[in-house]
């Protein structure tokens, strides 16, 4: 089976984690203002979420610890090494499970959605399907963190 | 010489095999942890779910705001849905409903100086009316908060239930929220907090039925009686704090 490049793997797993640190932030700056993010369309499912129990975690807010995963992930991109290989499946293994989690919650228990929170949900999911294929694929390879088209000149 | 070469190529194969045998076993190992990662992960999620949904059937560990609302109300005297010395010259009437979220915003964020100032130096008394406009979920849940002004409760069961109100006739406000809320506000005999409920309907219908003689015809609206005023006397919807301190000051 053939996968995509690990390069390729990287710089989309750069790309989604780098919209994901701007998401979780931007809910963790509204959060922190005593605001709650705005929906979009004028729905009030994020006030709503965003003022439920489940929002804090040992009263920090969950953003917060979004912004730790995807800055992690975001690091994981930077190394070809079996550490970033695995650190990276392993957060993205957890947001994604706390996402399923808290998507849960929003349907059957605060029963209101907040897109900010589906947004980084999806961008989770995909996340974690792109560290899997590159764990998966890419696993016990040599560290090629410089061989990179961009680098190769450099590492060569 | 050659058989220097020759033991140089050995060596340098034999370790390539090395390298490619430990990355291999390394990619195996790699996969294993990352298959047991899957499996826990899993199975966090699962308790996490069950843990959460079964929260739900014991009522009020979710409760938000119990705290604050204990905090908010502790020391004023209640009596039936009159929050405040039962003596203060002045009464401000808020006609609410449970479900209505404007009428929560009231309670967050225009009552809470007004209780904390005129209520608890004994100028204002407080008392809260049904108007069941929203669904047919307010008036049990109007009724639900009678019964606990039976027991002393009325006030922190009215504050409580605006901290956990849900999305306007979502059908949240079932006999287990109303509950969980009974226990949340601390009614004591919830046996007779039941019983009485039923009993208290009719009361939030002729609340119901006052409100709109009084000119309202929204929730929450307020009326002031006091030593200057007609009676009681129709304040509206205030904008402001400050504008049901206008209304008070005018009346006393």
């Amino acid at each position: 089976m053939s996968y995509p490049s690990e390069w390729t793997l990287r710089r989309l797993i750069a790309f989604l984690a780098a919209l994901g640190v701007g998401v979780a932030t931007y809910i963790a700056f509204e959060a922190a203002g005593g605001d709650a993010p705005q929906c979009i369309a004028g729905s009030t499912g994020c006030a709503t979420v965003a003022k439920s129990s489940y929002s804090h975690v040992a009263g920090v807010n969950i953003a917060v610890f979004g912004i730790v995963g995807y800055v992690l992930l975001l690091a994981s991109a930077f190394f070809a090494t079996d550490l970033a290989r695995f650190g990276g499946f392993v957060v993205a293994l957890g947001g994604f499970g706390y996402s399923v989690f808290l998507t849960y919650i929003e349907i059957f228990k605060i029963e209101a959605i907040c897109q900010w929170c589906v947004g980084s949900a999806v961008l989770m999911t995909i996340l974690f399907a792109l560290n899997a294929t590159r764990l998966i694929g890419y696993a016990g390879a040599a560290d090629s963190t410089r061989s990179q088209p961009g680098l190769r000149g450099a590492a060569g | 010489m050659s058989n220097k070469k020759e033991r140089e190529r050995r060596r340098e194969e034999r370790e390539q095999a090395e390298a490619a045998a430990g990355a291999g076993d390394r990619r195996k190992q790699l996969l294993q942890l990352a298959a047991g990662a899957v499996f826990l992960a899993v199975a966090v999620v699962l308790v996490l779910i069950v843990v959460n949904t079964s929260s739900s059937d014991g009522g009020d560990t979710e409760l938000e705001g119990v705290a604050e609302v204990n905090q908010q109300l502790a020391g004023i005297p209640q009596r039936e849905m009159v929050l405040g010395d039962p003596k203060a010259p002045v009464e401000l009437v808020e006609f609410g409903d449970l479900q209505c979220p404007v009428c929560k915003g009231f309670s967050e964020e225009v009552l809470p100086p007004i209780i904390e100032n005129q209520v608890k130096n004994g100028e204002v008394k407080l008392e809260f009316r049904n108007f069941t406009i929203i669904g047919e979920q307010s008036p049990p849940a109007g009724a639900a908060a009678l019964a606990a002004g039976a027991q002393g409760r009325g006030w922190n069961y009215v504050e409580l239930f605006y901290k956990n109100q849900g999305a306007e006739n979502s059908g949240y406000a079932d006999d287990a929220f109303l509950e969980s809320i009974a226990k949340g506000a601390g009614v004591k005999n919830l046996a007779k907090w039941n019983k009485d409920r039923t009993k208290f309907l009719a009361e939030v219908e002729e609340t119901t039925a006052e409100a709109p003689e009084l000119g309202f015809n929204g929730t929450p609206s307020f009326a002031v009686k006091g030593p200057k005023s007609d009676g009681l006397e129709a304040i509206g919807t205030p904008s402001s704090t400050g504008a049901l301190e206008e209304a008070i000051e005018e009346a006393s």
